[in-house]
């Protein structure tokens, strides 16, 4: 892979996506995500976000415009991509540790080390006791985690998460947004997080980008310190970034 | 007519058949605790045991002749008899392998069948019009023409219950298949997985409580095959059993045979259940 590092580790360029029959979706977006960045990206509901993130995962390839990473190629699905849905998606029938390992095992017969990362991911995450359990058995919170686990289990270079923790009450979603960071810093993981929660996205991102009926209208720099911690959320500078990237939703308003 | 204990227990059958297979599209309903089922069970049994003693005195009361209507205590020394003579047990056999060997030939072909016109809008297309015509057409109607064909023994019978199992297995594989979330076919497509790995993987496993279901459903239409058969074209089996009792104008004989037929229905039904409840453990709630 020949990477220029002058060039995004993923580059969206004039990207146009329409459902037949109906408006564009996307309508045109130019964005950036440097390597290793925490990208956020925010909007109204049906403002085009899930669609734009799945151009980036390549699940969906645009009109016009183009996706590409940093080698130059397009961007396609496949292994070197983690993705998390809103809603879990584990297979029910299949042990949580056999969930996590699913990437692995539909590439291949999984080796020790293979499971020795599943288990080392499940403990990080606060479930070391869970791998032999299903998911019925699991709270939502539980169940999020191991999507996330086995989002990470190939330690993907691009992590797409499309409002992952949007179901859950608030003190489980912090969590769960801590141990996000802690993986993704771990690892140098570049993220594309798309939520329609602003201090969601403040609290996560290095960027927020915001998103407003199928044209991108800011991507916003976040200037707060970095490890992030809950009790920031009170603090002034929180309040304003959040305020900054209310104002650009708030002003798209028709 | 039918005694009453058999037509409730049928009717019993054919209501759980039904339920289970509502009950089945929504995995999310968790399997009833052991301990609330028990007194229930208990009720069931009283009420079997106090409409076979209604039957007994109502017969002995009134006189019926055991021609039309035998009392159970007779229809229970017949059953004895003729198990323990061993005149019964090879039409046992003969009823159970028809309707197993039906049930594995038609059900295999349903599921396969239905596997092909999930995976395939054209084999749909195509071949979707000649099953519907194939189900339409009354084959307790065909079994003469069977007989014909394949001559007078098992195999008319056996083809006739495996075309009746075929049914209710290649609508349901298919109706499961084509309902998988679509998040999570996204999720494999997202993990590069093969069209035989999302087949095996992801939508057998994820229809299969859809799948057995219509396993259960042609469990119970697999029985009614089978003996309707042998009424038809067969010198074995319950079915040819209730027919040759009728010529002999034994009708404690012909109620033993139901009586062994309603067993079988049970047990069988009884043993769906317990695989269900085994191989969809995962799917339930908090278990």
């Amino acid at each position: 892979m020949i990477a220029d590092p002058s060039r995004p580790f993923l580059h969206i360029e004039g990207a146009v996506y329409t459902y037949p029959g109906r408006a564009p979706i996307v309508n045109g977006i130019d964005w950036r995500l440097q390597a290793g960045g925490f990208h956020c990206l925010v909007g109204r509901s049906g403002c085009g976000k899930t669609t734009l993130l799945k151009l980036a995962a390549g699940l969906l390839t645009p009109q016009s415009g183009r996706v590409v990473l940093q080698d130059g190629t397009p961007a396609a699905p496949g292994p070197q991509l983690g993705y998390v849905f809103q809603a879990p998606t584990l297979l029910e029938w299949q042990r949580v540790i056999d969930n996590v390992l699913l990437p692995v095992s539909l590439q291949r017969r999984p080796l020790p080390e293979d499971l020795e990362r599943a288990h080392g991911l499940l403990a990080m995450l606060g479930l070391a006791d869970h791998a032999q359990h299903y998911p019925r058995q699991l709270s939502g919170g539980q169940q999020s985690r191991v999507a996330l686990a086995r989002a990470l289990i190939l330690e993907p270079a691009l992590l797409l998460l499309d409002e992952p923790f949007a179901a859950l009450d608030a003190i489980t979603r912090g969590e769960l947004q801590d141990d996000l960071l802690r993986m993704c810093r771990l690892r140098n993981t570049t993220v594309l997080f798309v939520t329609h929660d602003i201090s969601e996205a403040v609290y996560l991102g290095d960027r927020v980008a915001v998103m407003h009926q199928g044209r991108m209208l800011a991507d916003l720099p976040v200037d707060l310190p970095a490890p992030r911690t809950q009790a920031m959320r009170h603090g002034a500078a929180f309040n304003a970034a959040c305020a900054e990237v209310f104002e650009f939703m708030n002003g798209a308003r028709p | 007519m039918k005694p009453t204990a058999i037509k409730a227990a049928s009717q019993a059958a054919n209501n759980a058949a039904a339920k289970a297979a509502t009950k089945a599209a929504d995995p999310a309903i968790p399997q009833a605790i052991p301990h609330a089922t028990i007194k229930p069970r208990l009720l069931a049994l009283a009420l079997l045991v106090l409409l076979l003693a209604a039957w007994e005195i109502t017969v002995r009361q009134v006189g019926i002749s055991a021609l039309v209507l035998p009392a159970p205590s007779a229809v229970a020394k017949t059953l004895w008899t003729s198990l323990a003579t061993g005149y019964l047990w090879p039409h046992i056999g003969a009823t159970l392998a028809e309707m197993l060997l039906g049930l594995a030939i038609g059900g295999a072909a349903g599921l396969g069948i239905g596997v092909a016109l999930a995976e395939s809008a054209l084999l749909d297309r195509v071949l979707k019009p000649y099953v519907i015509v194939s189900q339409v057409v009354p084959k307790l109607a065909l079994a003469p023409l069977f007989v014909l064909w394949f001559g007078f023994g098992m195999a008319p019978t056996v083809v006739m219950t495996a075309l009746i199992c075929f049914f209710p297995l290649m609508e349901n594989t298919l109706t499961a298949l084509r309902q998988v979330d679509p998040n999570r076919l996204q999720l494999f497509r997202m993990l590069g997985a093969s069209r035989t790995q999302t087949l095996l993987r992801l939508k057998l496993p994820a229809g299969l409580p859809g799948i057995l279901a219509g396993l259960r459903v042609a469990l119970v239409l697999a029985l009614v095959g089978a003996v309707v058969g042998e009424f038809i074209g067969a010198s074995r089996g319950l079915g040819a059993v209730i027919i040759a009792a009728q010529g002999m104008m034994d009708t404690p004989l012909m109620f033993a045979a139901l009586t062994a037929i309603a067993v079988i229905g049970l047990l069988g039904y009884q043993a769906t259940l317990l695989l269900e409840r085994r191989l969809l453990r995962p799917y339930a709630d908090q278990s």
